[in-house]
């Protein structure tokens, strides 16, 4: 069940990236690959060092997703940066 | 053949298919599902034993076969068994009311014994047929011979005879009468029952078996069908060491004739060995004279004991012999070995001293020769032997008991949701389409009909879920007609004639309808190969629905407009609702948009934190456990009723006051961790006992963790397996780039409906597993509409930029797509209104499913679709050039006069595409905005700039709208000249 909460948290965050600059590396898309990645590997990064399994949920397996999401977009929008300032 | 002769030849094929459809309706009966007639459906897995390691599909094959034989006897009608999945197997019993005894019968194996004959014979039998091959004794047969005639037998046909001289009893009752006689036996460890069974008589002469044998006295009076037996019948005990067993006799050639009336025995029960002690029964073919016959092997323990028992036969006969004799006098001689299958002797055969002196050495197996009168003969023996000596266990996983008033309640429910859905969906196509929405329901109508007819020909069990799928089936079939109306709707207004039109319509309209019926086929034949049971049912319905739908909706309608489009009755547009300029959207869809992804954001965090904090209440399909509805004849409370199951071992217990239409309120909802069949039948009894149980007041369901896991895992499978063929699908007849918006469209819909469940708390089950499957099909059919128009629209707008491309295709489908969604919400709303409680579920996911179907496809998978695009060469070039000439921004709407303008401009491409080469500079302030100035930084730009009520657009509109006439003017100046 804490995937399932990743994952919507990921997209929920990701519909909010329409308001951001176009310079996502894949535009829209890979947005929404980075923020639902994000949001599923530092989650579960949290949830394991936490000590809570997979299937135990609480608000804070909603709040972790969070910063996993930013994290997730911000990487892909420094890749997008990134390559268009040097373009191949 | 002319377009005219081969509507004509569709139009009479179709008219016929009805006609038949009809005479079938009313000459078969309905197949009904258990949740619609009452019953008993019991999951077993099958699970490897002894030796073996794995379940093999013959073991599966084998079980069904003998599980069927067991069916037959406890005179259920039209009982279904079926294999489920690789190692499971399902058993539909209609009518059965005592679960735990028909489980009891159904998953036990067969009591199957090898007796030595002659030994366990008992008295008078024993006096007669105690001694093979010699005259019986004149006194004893007489009497023998006394009771046949009595008991109405011919005594002197040849059944008879043999059966007399074998010393059995003409009745079971005066077998049982003897067998009561006998003392119990002080060690039955070796018995094949220990303890005392109970047969009912008649109390009239000839005191015919009613009921038996059965553990427990109470069981003679109600058969494992509710079905009541007299209580002043006799009752027999038999005691434990002895049983009583009936006998068939043989035909010329040797063979049980099961049309004869049985002779009956009482015998020491001794079992030399059991069914448990053989292996590997099969039929085969003897070396010398390849006669079919019966071998098997044996474990250790069933040689050692096999080749005892016939030494002990061997000796015996060799005992009674005088002198050397013959093989035919030795075969008369030699003492029998009785194979006896549940009271039943099922072969007698004989072991012959002269050949086996030494009786039968068990370590190459032994084999059951001569009296097959044919192949199957030696098949059917080898099954029978089989039965005590299965090579898996089965396991119950799986055990729902229906009353049989609550699923003839579900039926009529279901019924009158089916009738609503259809009324409400011919009402809205007449409305709406006037002409058309006539021919579209005349086409529903011959629709259900030739559906109907299906259902009850194939036939396909009708379940709850079934009728779900034959509703929403409703839906697809108007929907079908809904796409192709538009179309026509379209071309009438570009000013065609109403054949061109007509023609237009469905050959536009028909890739669009191929598209959304194959996306739902694909879910359908994943839900029917993946799912469980249950949904099998819905998925099944579904497709042949569609494809039926196609038939009717696509083919009669067209040939039926075809014929009459030059008819009076088609000379109005209004008559087609086509009058006057039709609905023109000019909203920004994708400037807007931003607001609705903000809204679709809000939604799923709510979803996201009620799933985090609320989880899904998954029902015991998931989480396995026994749920039992009780409606009680003496008011209690919640309370009470807990303490009543207390009483009886029951604890932990949820127990929920519920209200019923049928039962009215003082029924019980109680669910519990699995209990076994026994469990829940002590249940029953207490409850009957302390406040009394309605009739037909009982249903329990118990899913054990195995099934849960399983129902869980194949809906994952399903939902996968979905996924990536339908992508695949929409990638190979689009563009591999749309297939990634369809997703996002699709974890979209089925994330908002599962936080929509987990706000409620409404209960998932296998039926919600198929309402989100079916949003993800229908969520598909609804972007193909959207992604068609699209894909059309590529073409023939060369400069547009990909944003007015979509802008203009989404307002050409959005009355369709409007339309396509609110047929099928009219058609689920009602399930959801009149289904009763099952569907109302079903109802509920897929009512949030379709609304936020169709919202994905058109905010947020088609500016997805739209941002993603727009990063291409191309199209950055084609938005350069219009920001160019439109100072700086890109209008929503391509309009006529500009790209006229932008066909002129001269302006090489190239230096556009010098200018794309910097997108840093030109980067938008937001991926799916439209209509904005470059290099504005911020703001959203969202619709303010393009509502397109300029005065150039409100030109080019007047412009084509003479153009349009002008047309219009000259097709039927033409006609008119034709004519003449």
């Amino acid at each position: 069940m804490a995937l399932v909460v990743f994952f919507i948290m990921g997209i929920a965050l990701w519909h909010f990236t329409v308001f951001l600059p176009d310079r996502f590396w894949q535009g829209i898309v890979g947005a929404f690959l980075g923020a639902v990645l994000g949001s599923i590997v530092f989650g579960l990064i949290v949830q394991e060092a936490s000590g809570k399994s997979l299937g135990d949920t609480d608000l804070s397996t909603a709040l972790i997703a969070v910063p996993g999401t930013l994290i997730g977009l911000a990487v892909v929008y420094a890749i997008g940066m990134r390559s268009e300032q040097h373009p191949a | 053949m002319g377009t005219g002769r081969r509507y004509l030849f569709i139009l009479l094929f179709v008219v016929g298919l009805v006609a038949v459809s009809a005479v079938v309706i009313a000459s078969k009966q309905t197949k009904l599902g258990l949740d619609l007639q009452g019953g008993l459906e019991l999951v077993y897995q099958g699970q490897a034993t002894g030796a073996g390691t794995e379940v093999t599909s013959e073991d599966i094959n084998d079980s069904i076969s003998i599980i069927e034989q067991r069916i037959n006897k406890l005179g259920v009608s039209e009982p279904e068994v079926a294999r489920l999945g690789t190692d499971e197997i399902t058993v539909s019993l209609p009518g059965i009311t005592d679960a735990n005894r028909a489980a009891e019968q159904v998953g036990s194996t067969a009591q199957l014994f090898y007796y030595d004959w002659e030994p366990n014979l008992i008295g008078p039998e024993k006096a007669i047929g105690g001694s093979p091959g010699r005259e019986p004794p004149e006194g004893p047969r007489k009497a023998s011979e006394k009771r046949w005639e009595e008991a109405g037998r011919n005594v002197t046909s040849e059944e008879s005879k043999q059966l007399i001289f074998a010393g059995a009893y003409p009745t079971a009752y005066e077998a049982a009468q003897l067998a009561a006689a006998q003392e119990p036996a002080k060690d039955c460890s070796e018995c094949s029952v220990a303890k005392p069974r109970y047969y009912l008589f008649e109390k009239a002469e000839p005191h015919e078996l009613i009921a038996g044998p059965e553990l427990a006295k109470k069981d003679l009076y109600i058969s494992p069908t509710g079905k009541k037996r007299p209580k002043d019948g006799i009752v027999v005990e038999v005691p434990a060491g002895t049983i009583l067993v009936s006998e068939y006799p043989t035909d010329q050639e040797g063979k049980l004739d099961e049309t004869a009336e049985p002779g009956w025995f009482a015998l020491k029960d001794k079992p030399a060995l059991s069914g448990n002690e053989i292996t590997e029964p099969e039929q085969t073919y003897a070396p010398t004279t390849n006669e079919p016959v019966v071998s098997f092997k044996f474990t250790d323990s069933g040689r050692e004991a096999f080749q005892e028992v016939t030494r002990q036969i061997a000796q015996r006969g060799q005992a009674s012999a005088i002198g050397p004799v013959g093989a035919e006098e030795a075969a008369a001689l030699s003492g029998h070995f009785a194979v006896v299958l549940d009271n039943e002797v099922k072969t007698r055969p004989i072991i012959n001293f002269a050949e086996n002196p030494d009786g039968i050495d068990g370590r190459e197996g032994a084999q059951i020769s001569g009296g097959f009168s044919s192949l199957q003969d030696a098949q059917d023996l080898a099954t029978t032997l089989q039965i005590g000596a299965l090579p898996i266990n089965l396991k119950l996983i799986s055990e729902t008991q229906v009353s049989a008033t609550l699923g003839s309640q579900a039926l009529h429910d279901g019924i009158k949701a089916g009738i609503i859905g259809l009324s409400l969906v011919v009402i809205f196509l007449l409305l709406y389409y006037r002409f058309l929405g006539l021919v579209a329901s005349i086409a529903l109508g011959a629709y259900g009909v030739i559906f109907f007819a299906l259902i009850k020909l194939i036939p396909i069990t009708l379940t709850l879920p079934g009728i779900a799928g034959l509703v929403l089936t409703i839906g697809v079939a108007a929907d079908s007609n809904i796409v192709i109306f538009e179309r026509i709707k379209e071309e009438v207004r570009a000013g065609r004639s109403m054949a061109s039109a007509i023609s237009a319509g469905y050959k536009r309209g028909i890739s669009t309808i191929i598209d959304a019926n194959v996306v739902t086929l694909l879910t359908a034949f994943i839900l029917f190969v993946l799912a469980t049971a249950g949904v099998k049912g819905f998925a099944f319905t579904l497709g042949v629905g569609t494809i039926v739908s196609l038939l009717t909706a696509v083919v009669f309608t067209q040939a039926l407009l075809g014929s009459m489009s030059r008819s009076r009755l088609l000379r109005s547009p209004a008559a087609l609702g086509a009058g006057g300029e039709g609905r023109r959207w000019h909203v920004d869809f994708l400037g807007a948009s931003r607001w609705f992804f903000s809204i679709s954001g809000v939604i799923l965090l709510i979803g996201g934190f009620a799933l985090a904090t609320k989880q899904l209440n998954f029902g015991i399909d998931f989480e396995s456990g026994t749920r039992i509805t009780v409606a009680l004849q003496k008011p209690t409370d919640e309370e009470g009723v807990r303490e009543t199951l207390e009483g009886v071992g029951i604890k932990g217990e949820e127990v929920q006051q519920v209200s019923d239409p049928n039962f009215g309120d003082n029924v019980f909802q109680i669910q519990s961790h699995q209990l076994e069949p026994g469990e829940v039948h002590n249940a029953e009894s207490a409850l009957i006992t302390e406040y009394g149980v309605v009739a037909n007041g009982f249903e329990s369901t118990s899913v054990g963790p195995t099934f849960g896991e399983q129902v869980a895992n194949n809906a994952l499978k399903a939902l996968i397996f979905s996924l990536l063929v339908i992508c695949g699908y929409v990638a190979l007849r689009f563009d591999p780039k749309f297939a990634v918006p369809v997703l996002i469209a699709i974890f979209h819909d089925i994330l908002i409906t599962g936080g929509v469940y987990s706000l409620t708390g409404k209960e998932v089950n296998s039926g919600t597993v198929a309402a989100f499957l079916t949003i993800l099909g229908y969520s598909i059919y609804d972007t193909i509409i959207v992604f068609d128009r699209i894909r059309e629209n590529v073409p023939r707008m060369p400069r547009a930029a990909f944003s007015q491309i979509v802008n203009r295709s989404m307002s050409e489908v959005l009355t369709r797509s409007l339309a396509t969604s609110f047929s099928t919400l009219l058609a689920v709303g009602s399930l959801l209104v009149f289904g009763g409680a099952t569907l109302q579920d079903f109802a509920f996911a897929m009512l949030v499913g379709i609304a936020s179907g169709t919202y994905s496809s058109i905010f947020i998978a088609s500016p997805v679709l739209t941002a993603w695009k727009e990063r291409e060469p191309g199209f950055i070039r084609r938005r350069l050039r219009i920001q160019e000439v439109e100072g700086g921004q890109v209008p929503a709407y391509a309009d006529d006069i500009e790209m006229a303008k932008l066909g002129r401009d001269d302006e090489p491409e190239a230096a556009a595409a010098v200018a794309a080469e910097e997108p840093a500079a030109e980067a938008a302030p937001g991926a799916v905005a439209t209509a904005e100035r470059t290099g504005d930084g911020g703001g959203n730009g969202a619709g303010s700039l393009t509502n397109g009520d300029t005065e150039a657009a409100a030109a080019a509109s007047a412009e084509r709208r003479a153009r349009n006439a002008e047309r219009k003017a000259r097709r039927q100046a033409r006609r008119k000249h034709g004519r003449r």
